[in-house]
């Protein structure tokens, strides 16, 4: 049985796709970061993002801390997360076969759902505490929370900030070069181990601030992860592979489309749709919206 | 002459009093078989899940009681001996999670019996092992009354298993979808209508409006289903306005919720598991602005539904079978009492929940029906299984006895299930639950608590 389509709903499934949209960005960015540098895909991605749900949720209920602030704590302890993976996993087989960074990346979301199930299997679909839980901004018919219109400030102030990061710093503009060529990079001077590093570090930090929002928003648990890597691939290929900016906009309409689907026709079509305009979109532009040419 | 026949006497006595001690020193019982060894139980449990951690604490505390009390008399062994748990753990319980532990525990582990299974889906395939080793299945989960009636399906559908095959030795001690269907309709129109009525001054030829919003899988399909088959069949004054899905993936659920708030009902009937029922009502109310009455279906019994509902969840509905957080001076069952505060003493004051409580009964069952069958032969087991009449226990009874159907409704128990109407107790900072229907239930004169009463907000839908 499908309801009545009116434009109000519509606007308000509209307004809710941009702020889901907003968490995939940040996820879909950070993935698309360490591939666009590093030439890795990281299928343990998402659950970066489960950690970072996990870690927000620790700071804000045992420290006391505000929700959003606990967004920062996240990031640091991410990129951290992300120092040490990438420097004793996937630096070791950095050179040899593709397929051992996959199974590498693979082995780590087995790794990290295995030990969260340890640590957290009391807390099982929990949510971080939000201060403004239940509270609206309304335009007339149309309704939109205030946690979620925080999510998508903090996305945007996230967003500057990576911006300002690649373009404006010594480490950004190294992190472009490897990203355009890596072996003309390293003949330039620029230390590949360390660009490397900061990359894995950044995009894990990305992933550690899209789980602490995801978790002021929605319950989560250990098992998270894989859905929204999913999800973040998609957007990726549809937006363009190494593209950031082709990661926003891709993250949008991901976000748009999926809700718009379950609205109109209902949530068996959540998934399908979204793909299908992923399919569509590749079969038009095989490069994505905003695919760019590298290595 | 007086003296032989005392001394006589005094013979008989003396020679009947060392028989009485030797048949006391069992002395002419047969010594134990050499057989004899412990009853290995599989349970079934997704420790991953919050279910089945709760499954796995009850099994141990049913289990402990047993053997501390002697064990299980198993006849053919001339002895009692301990019943020994096995996790057959099938981590998340997902459909491609269960058939691997399950085998492995009859074929490597060489358990004796299984109980316990959350998900339909996960039970589906977990039961098929047991099934094809004829190993009897005390299923105390998956409310699809499928797991017990795959015999009844045709003989070409591929979900079809018939008695030869083995399936006679699956068990259901669960409430099914039909069960607490029939509750919610009913509650809906005893006690919800008729207040919407006096307090919105509705016609009473006027339906109650109501929106099923369900997950999009075996279950939530077949409560949607068998409600408005209970609505037409009870001829209930209640219209089906909207029938809206979501996936088993989804986290969030507000297009589901504006669609459902366009259809104007005065009630939400949620077919979900914990954690999406408790954030469709959390989204419906906070986010989407869905002011009406939440029905939560009784697998929500469990602590974390209402610690992920706080205040939200304040006057919503939860639809029940065992009240392990009742509201009240004497608790309605002894033994739900008992079992409530044996386990929060075992394990570091944690409430049990629902499936925990169906696993603790179903061990006892087992129990009774080893020791009458006065073997651990399958095939005996399952008969003595079939055949179990015993008083009810935790689970509240149709005729206060356990048993299982023959027929149509194979396997099955007659349970009955109630409502529960959820308030926020500022003081206590906690969500807590009283009864509100029906009045009176098997063995239990007086069980209502209070009156339904709508929730402070409430908006009902189209007049």
């Amino acid at each position: 049985m499908i309801t009545s389509i009116t434009p109000a709903g519509l606007a308000e499934t509209l307004l809710w796709g941009v702020a889901n949209g907003c968490i995939y960005i940040l996820l879909a960015t950070g993935l698309n970061l360490i591939f666009g540098v590093m030439k890795l895909v990281n299928f343990a991605h998402g659950q970066l993002l489960m950690v970072g749900a996990f870690v927000a949720y620790e700071i804000t209920t045992f420290a006391g801390l505000n929700p959003y602030a606990s967004i920062l704590v996240s990031m640091g302890s991410l990129a951290l997360i992300g120092i040490v993976i990438e420097k004793f996993a996937f630096r070791k087989v950095r050179g040899t076969e593709k397929l051992n960074e996959i199974f590498i990346s693979l082995g780590l979301i087995y790794v990290f759902q295995n030990i969260a199930t340890l640590l957290w299997v009391e807390n099982y679909n929990i949510r971080i505490p939000s201060p403004l839980e239940g509270l609206n901004l309304s335009f007339g018919a149309v309704a939109i929370g205030y946690d979620r219109i925080l999510a998508m400030v903090s996305v945007v102030v996230i967003l500057i900030g990576l911006l300002l990061l690649t373009k404006k710093t010594k480490i950004g503009l190294a992190m472009r070069a490897t990203s355009q060529k890596s072996d003309a990079a390293m003949l330039m001077g620029i230390n590949i181990n360390r660009v490397y590093l900061y990359t894995f570090a950044v995009g894990a930090a990305l992933a550690g601030a899209a789980g602490a929002l995801y978790g002021i928003l929605f319950p989560f648990n250990p098992a998270i992860g894989a859905l929204p890597t999913i999800k973040a691939f998609a957007i990726i290929i549809l937006g363009g592979l190494g593209s950031i900016p082709g990661a926003v906009i891709g993250g949008l309409l991901y976000g748009i489309a999926e809700n718009t689907a379950v609205y109109m026709l209902g949530g068996i079509w959540q998934d399908a749709i979204a793909f299908a305009l992923l399919i569509a979109v590749l079969v038009i532009r095989p490069t994505g919206l905003f695919g760019e040419k590298g290595e | 002459m007086n003296k032989r026949i005392l001394a006589a006497v005094a013979i008989v006595i003396i020679i009947a009093a060392v028989f009485v001690a030797m048949w006391q020193l069992n002395v002419f019982s047969p010594a134990p078989s050499a057989e004899a060894r412990n009853i290995k139980i599989g349970i079934v449990a997704g420790m991953q899940t919050v279910e089945g951690q709760d499954i796995w604490r009850a099994a141990q505390l049913a289990i402990d009681e047993i053997n501390a009390a002697g064990g299980v008399r198993v006849d053919e062994w001339h002895t009692n001996v301990n019943f020994e748990l096995v996790l057959v753990d099938t981590v998340d319980d997902a459909a491609g999670s269960t058939a691997s532990p399950v085998t492995r525990a009859i074929t490597e582990q060489g358990v004796d019996i299984l109980i316990g299974g959350a998900t339909t889906g996960g039970t589906l395939n977990g039961q098929i092992p047991a099934i094809n080793n004829r190993v009897p299945f005390i299923i105390t989960g998956a409310s699809l009354n499928l797991v017990t009636r795959r015999g009844s399906l045709p003989s070409d559908n591929p979900l079809y298993i018939g008695d030869a095959e083995g399936m006679s030795y699956m068990f259901h001690y669960c409430t099914t979808i039909s069960d607490y269907s029939t509750t919610v309709a009913h509650f809906l129109a005893d006690s919800v209508k008729p207040t919407l009525d006096s307090t919105y001054s509705f016609d009473s030829a006027r339906k109650l409006r109501l929106a099923i919003l369900y997950r999009d899988d075996g279950y939530g399909r077949g409560v949607r289903d068998v409600t408005s088959s209970i609505i037409a069949s009870d001829s209930l004054p209640i219209e089906v306005v909207a029938n809206v899905s979501y996936g088993t993936t989804a986290t969030t659920y507000q297009s589901q919720l504006i669609s459902v708030k366009e259809s104007k009902p005065d009630a939400v009937y949620v077919a979900g598991f914990t954690a999406d029922t408790a954030e469709i009502i959390r989204e419906g109310i906070n986010d989407v602005g869905l002011k009406s009455l939440y029905i939560a279906v009784e697998i929500c019994e469990d602590p974390q539904f209402y610690s992920l509902l706080r205040e939200t969840g304040s006057f919503q509905i939860l639809e029940s079978k065992i009240a392990t957080q009742w509201q009240g001076d004497t608790w309605y069952l002894e033994k739900v009492g008992k079992y409530v505060e044996n386990y929060k003493a075992k394990f570091d004051g944690k409430i049990p929940g629902m499936l925990g409580a169906d696993t603790y009964d179903a061990i006892y069952i087992a129990k009774n029906a080893i020791e009458r069958a006065g073997t651990v032969n399958k095939e005996a087991v399952k008969n003595a299984l079939e055949t179990t009449d015993m008083p009810q226990s935790l689970l509240i009874m149709e005729n206060e006895r356990i048993t299982f159907s023959t027929g149509t409704n194979y396997h099955e128990i007659s349970p009955k299930t109630f409502i529960e109407q959820l308030i926020w107790i500022p003081d206590a900072g906690a969500l807590k639950p009283y009864v509100v229907y029906p009045d009176s239930m098997p063995g239990i004169s007086s069980f209502k608590q209070f009156d339904f009463a709508l929730p402070t907000d409430y908006q009902p839908g189209s007049p």
